[in-house]
């Protein structure tokens, strides 16, 4: 039946306004109201999580509202939480002070709690609300959390795996069995979702290893008395393993030729089949598709059994894949870089055909630009079924940073130490650096710009100024340097990249001590000097596009040709080749580096200490800067070398840490010479021709928020007797 | 130095393009050629769809070498009345203007951007790497 | 150097004393502190008559410092607990302004423009006759020719580069979708250019003629003109030597 009310009095608000009540409940005086508006009212009211209790009573032709309010939080806190803390746990938790109180969300927020802390792996954890009534109708909410002992995994066992132990399944596993470290290792609990995760891990682990039919038939798990302890058993089976049989290229699309799609495969018959495997194959034969300006060509692998010989034939069918066009790429997020930057990363535009792997290169270069802390790529469907829009959502981090600073130190003096070095300046993209010393004995100034589209092309434009000025009584010698350098790089490849760059440079060296080498006080007495040379470099990279995802080679030639104008005429060579690798499906790196570099002069002049060679640790490590290179016999000092060459091997492994921890082991095995000092004035001078140093270190990666670190110890294998060695030293750790 | 090509855009395949007749409708010509790159200014008078390759050669700047663009224009009655098409000859070189209409917001103060984004605390400045 | 908030316990002072101390604050311009204390009188006395003010009140402080997380929260509870109340328009513009305000420059994140639009159009529906109501409606233009400009932004971008078709595609979104907006004769211009770039004359002439229909008195008119007619602007506006092209692309960072 319906009502017709001419007034309606509300009851028992306090915070809440008539007006608000009315507006919730929807209805106006004098209205023709229905029971079922009534009761979407009542469901509004009740909906708006203000009130305890809501009554509507017809009297007559008056409509009565009573409600009871929901009192306001003042606080919300936390007691008996120990392994969370109080902001972790307020972060979980909906309610918030000065919001109205509302049970059903105080139940969720504890059913919230205790999910975080059977996520921990306490399971007996109990979480209840309460509330002290406080006055003027206001309320604390306090969460009491029991958070109960840690159910950790006594015994991890398996059963029916013939081919891999116990022990080394394990190793496979994330949960872990609790050990010694029981305190310290989080993973030995017993995590449903973790061990969910785990069966997933065994798959993966004896597929790659060419069981394909390996399944785990059930994962039991009996709880011990005391509730303080699980068994847990994996009840498995391998299956048979399996070797690659027959592998082909086939295509059904006329006109495409399959003979370099073949020459790509690197999968050879005979070898243990693993989906890795297929997976990078599938990879290449895409990259030569797009190589060849195919569009819309998908390689979809082709698996055949045959049991009798234990071998899957493989062929991977070229076919076309649906048309898909890229309609439009809108970026996100971007408060401080430009949009333009972000856009150049694409070598796809709008409207061309949708291909994933090149969206995904786009997106790796997105991130190696390192502006952002996180930058997600992802394509979703257009305004029509054969178009599709790219979302690319960033977050920006900060990219710049300023330091001021004063030093004193007894052989300099007191200075003042500014630098402001910005990645990403004006959001443009640029690179500036600028740092200045003053100290008295040692004055620094260094400044370099980079725009990396000069002109809106893939061409970099970098120039750099240096100048430094150290002059104190117990160095050996004094210098003045300063250098100008601007240059070019671009591509002139795929995979290379050339830099062209002048160099103008002026060095003066005075103040050189009496019992200074006579090597050193000769080359003093030309006092300033002027060189200007043009130089080149030419790099060949292939980790980011070549065809192995995670091998790379990297290759650098370089020259500078001094003798431009300038008092010098010089020809300084530098090469290097880095090769790496991951093995052991790809748990561990191992990468080899040769280098070398030759500073010769020509008819007449010649290098002086602050042109030549002097190895730091970034080039070999295990000696102090100037620790090794021709020497003067009398006064033992080191006088630096035009030609060096090092090798240096080396390979890292996970140490079975959490990753959270973000540390690694590494070792690494480094040999080298530092050699020929050029003219040597009558001076008997030591370790002058090629002598090979050998040296072996263990270090330690560590991933920090502030940057990737290395700590490396080095014992030195054969060295000269008058070689520094140094034993320890800490470095960034540069991917090469 | 090597050349590096890049293709752009979709123009569908000639025996594709045989395929439609004089009349056809609108809506037939884009479920069969597929969506068109753009449309002419007002919607019922023509679709276009457009191809390029481009030469990526150090450090010049990218030059498109080959074009084409194949234009389907539709008469009053909406069915298929021209299909022309237009090669890299057919482009001019057109003077762009650097005019820009102006936004209304104001941009951040070239200070505030730059301050505004420190915080990388990097550990290159502590170990002094030079 | 961050804002210290006073630790003094203000339980035992009265809702009245505590609202006044943060109308003193906001009197001297400590806008943080004023949110403080407003908030401090809204948790403390939640049901006395100033709670209603001190809402409003804090949401205004927050955003004078602008500190918009918080002013939009304040903003939401006020509309929440108030939604009748005559200042619930006023909450509802400052939830919108907390988004406008951080619009920025074209080139950057225009996530904020569309939420700015938003929270403008519930202003102007749900509250027309406020006097809020026609702020907001200049806001909303202001935000979607922001969010025009950024189509023409990528627009340009394409075009620069020479990849007409997909420069063709954005100007057309500005042309169809933004109408009303500023950059609707620049679009047309733009695809006089991209059109003729790409060789479809009687394209980039149906573009101009929209242009000389609508917008005949813009500067956009007579390029498109000079263009169409065949004169063509010289190639090269004077003074604009490959030097200045480069100080004017890589110092001042514009787009061509």
């Amino acid at each position: 039946q319906s009502y017709s009310f001419s007034s309606v009095v509300i009851e028992g608000n306090r915070r809440v306004e008539d007006g608000t009540v009315l507006s919730y409940a929807g209805i106006s005086r004098g209205q023709r109201v229905s029971g079922a508006e009534l009761n979407d009212a009542y469901q509004n009211l009740v909906q708006s999580g203000l009130f305890e209790s809501v009554e509507l009573t017809p009297r007559g032709n008056t409509l009565v509202i009573e409600v009871v309010e929901q009192p306001t939080i003042n606080i919300v806190n936390f007691e008996g939480n120990s392994r969370l803390n109080d902001e972790e746990l307020a972060a979980l938790v909906q309610s918030r002070s000065r919001r109205a109180y509302s049970p059903a969300q105080a139940e969720r927020d504890a059913a919230a709690v205790t999910e975080a802390y059977i996520q921990q792996g306490r399971l007996s954890a109990i979480v209840s609300p309460k509330i002290i009534r406080r006055s003027d109708n206001r309320v604390d909410l306090v969460f009491e959390v029991f958070e109960g002992g840690n159910v950790e995994i006594e015994r991890l066992s398996f059963v029916g795996n013939r081919v891999y132990s116990d022990r080394r399944l394990r190793r496979v596993l994330e949960t872990k069995q609790a050990g010694l470290l029981r305190l310290l290792v989080q993973r030995d609990t017993y995590v449903s979702d973790r061990i969910e995760f785990d069966k997933q891990l065994l798959r993966d682990f004896y597929q790659s290893r060419g069981y394909v039919d390996f399944r785990t038939n059930s994962v039991s798990a009996e709880v011990t008395r005391e509730r303080d302890g699980v068994f847990v058993t994996f009840n498995v089976v391998e299956g048979q393993q399996f070797k690659f049989g027959r592998i082909s290229a086939s295509t059904d699309i006329e006109g495409l030729d399959t003979l370099p799609f073949r020459e790509e495969i690197r999968v050879r018959p005979g070898v243990v089949y693993s989906p890795l495997q297929i997976e990078n194959t599938i990879e290449r034969l895409e990259r030569v598709a797009l190589a060849q300006g195919q569009d819309f060509i998908r390689v979809e692998p082709q698996v055949t059994r045959n049991d009798r010989d234990l071998t899957l034939d493989v062929d991977f069918r070229l076919t076309r894949g649906p048309r898909v066009f890229v309609e439009r790429i809108d970026i996100e997020g971007n408060t401080t870089t430009l949009d333009r930057v972000i856009r150049q990363q694409f070598r796809v535009v709008e409207g061309d055909p949708f291909n994933p792997r090149e969206i995904r290169a786009s997106a790796e270069r997105i991130r190696a630009l390192g502006f952002f802390s996180n930058a997600d790529v992802n394509a979703r469907e257009g305004s029509t079924a054969d178009q599709v829009v790219i979302d690319v959502d960033v977050t920006e981090q900060p990219t710049g940073s300023l330091s001021f600073g004063a030093n004193f130190s007894t052989s300099d003096g007191f200075g003042i130490v500014a630098s402001l070095s910005e990645r990403n300046f004006l959001g443009r993209g640029q690179l500036l650096n600028f740092s200045i010393s003053t100290a008295e004995g040692n004055q620094r100034l260094a400044f370099s710009f980079a725009e990396p589209a000069f002109l809106g092309r893939d061409l970099r434009f970098g120039i750099g100024l240096s100048y430094r000025q150290t002059d104190n009584d117990d160095a050996l010698y004094d210098t003045t340097r300063a250098s100008i350098q601007p240059s070019f790089t671009f591509p002139v490849s795929e995979n290379g990249r050339l830099q062209v760059r002048y160099t103008a440079a002026y060095s003066d060296l005075f103040g050189v001590d009496e019992d200074a080498s006579v090597i050193i006080r000769n080359e003093a007495r030309d006092g300033a000097r002027w060189d200007s040379s043009l130089g080149y470099t030419y790099s060949y990279d292939t980790r980011r596009t070549g065809l192995n995802p995670n091998a790379g080679v990297l290759l650098r030639f370089g020259q500078n040709l001094g003798g431009l104008g300038g008092d010098t005429r010089f020809i300084e060579t530098t090469a290097s080749a880095t090769a790496q690798t991951t093995v052991m499906n790809e748990e561990v790196t191992v990468s080899a580096t040769i280098e070398g570099g030759a500073l010769n002069y020509i008819d007449g002049d010649n290098s002086r200490v602050t042109d030549r060679y002097f190895m730091g640790p970034s080039v070999m490590r295990g000696f102090e800067p100037g620790g090794i290179g021709p020497r003067d016999a009398d006064t033992d000092d080191a006088l630096g070398g035009n030609l060096y060459a090092v090798a240096r091997f080396e390979v890292q492994f996970p140490l079975g840490l959490p990753e959270e921890y973000g540390i690694a082991g590494g070792a690494f095995y480094d040999m080298g010479s530092l050699w020929d000092v050029g003219e040597t004035y009558t001076a008997d001078v030591l370790y002058d021709d090629f002598s090979l140093r050998q040296v072996v270190g263990l270090s330690l990666f560590w991933e920090t928020p502030i940057g990737p670190l290395r700590f490396n110890w080095t014992e030195a294998l054969a060295k000269e007797d008058e070689d520094e060695e140094q034993n320890f030293d800490l470095t960034i750790s540069t991917q090469f | 130095c090597v050349a590096q090509y890049r293709n752009h855009g979709y123009v569908p395949a000639d025996e594709a393009l045989a395929a439609v007749n004089l009349g056809q409708s609108r809506a037939s010509v884009i479920a069969t050629l597929g969506s068109p790159t753009a449309a002419a200014p007002q919607d019922e008078d023509g679709i276009f769809y457009a191809s390029s390759r481009v030469r990526h050669f150090g450090f010049l700047a990218p030059e498109i070498i080959d074009r084409q663009v194949v234009v389907i224009s539709f008469g009053s009655s909406g069915g298929v009345s021209n299909v022309e098409r237009f090669t890299l000859e057919d482009g001019r070189i057109v003077p762009l203007t650097r005019r820009v209409t102006d936004n209304t917001v104001r941009n951040t103060t070239f200070l505030r951007q730059l301050l505004g984004n420190l915080g990388r605390f990097d550990a290159g400045t502590i170990l002094g790497e030079e | 150097c961050g804002t210290t908030t006073p630790t003094v316990p203000l339980e035992n002072y009265t809702a009245r004393e505590i609202f006044q101390r943060g109308e003193f604050e906001n009197a001297r311009g400590k806008a943080d502190q004023a949110a403080y204390y407003f908030g401090e009188v809204e948790r403390l006395y939640p049901y006395s008559d100033l709670a209603k003010r001190a809402l409003i009140m804090q949401a205004f402080s927050y955003h004078r410092d602008t500190d918009y997380d918080n002013s939009r929260a304040a903003a939401q509870r006020y509309i929440d607990f108030y939604p009748a109340d005559e200042d619930a328009a006023y909450a509802q513009y400052l939830l919108a302004l907390s988004y406008y305000d951080q619009i920025d420059e074209i080139g950057r994140d225009q996530g904020l423009t569309f939420q700015a639009l938003q929270a403008l159009r519930t202003v102007i529906e749900e509250y027309p006759d406020s006097e809020y109501a026609q702020s907001a409606i200049l806001k909303f233009d202001l935000a979607f020719d922001h969010l025009a400009g950024k189509e023409m932004e990528v627009g340009r971008y394409y075009l620069r580069h020479k990849h007409y078709a997909a420069a063709v595609k954005r100007f057309r979104v500005v042309v169809e979708d933004f109408q009303t907006t500023t950059h609707t004769p620049e679009a047309l211009h733009r695809l006089v250019e991209a059109y003729l770039s790409l060789g479809l004359t009687d394209e980039a002439q149906s573009a101009g003629a929209i242009l000389g229909h609508n917008y005949q008195a813009t500067e956009w008119y007579k390029d498109s003109y000079a263009l169409l007619t065949g004169q063509g602007l010289e190639t090269r506006a004077s003074g604009d030597n490959w030097l200045s092209k480069i100080y004017r692309q890589v110092v001042r960072g514009e787009w061509l």
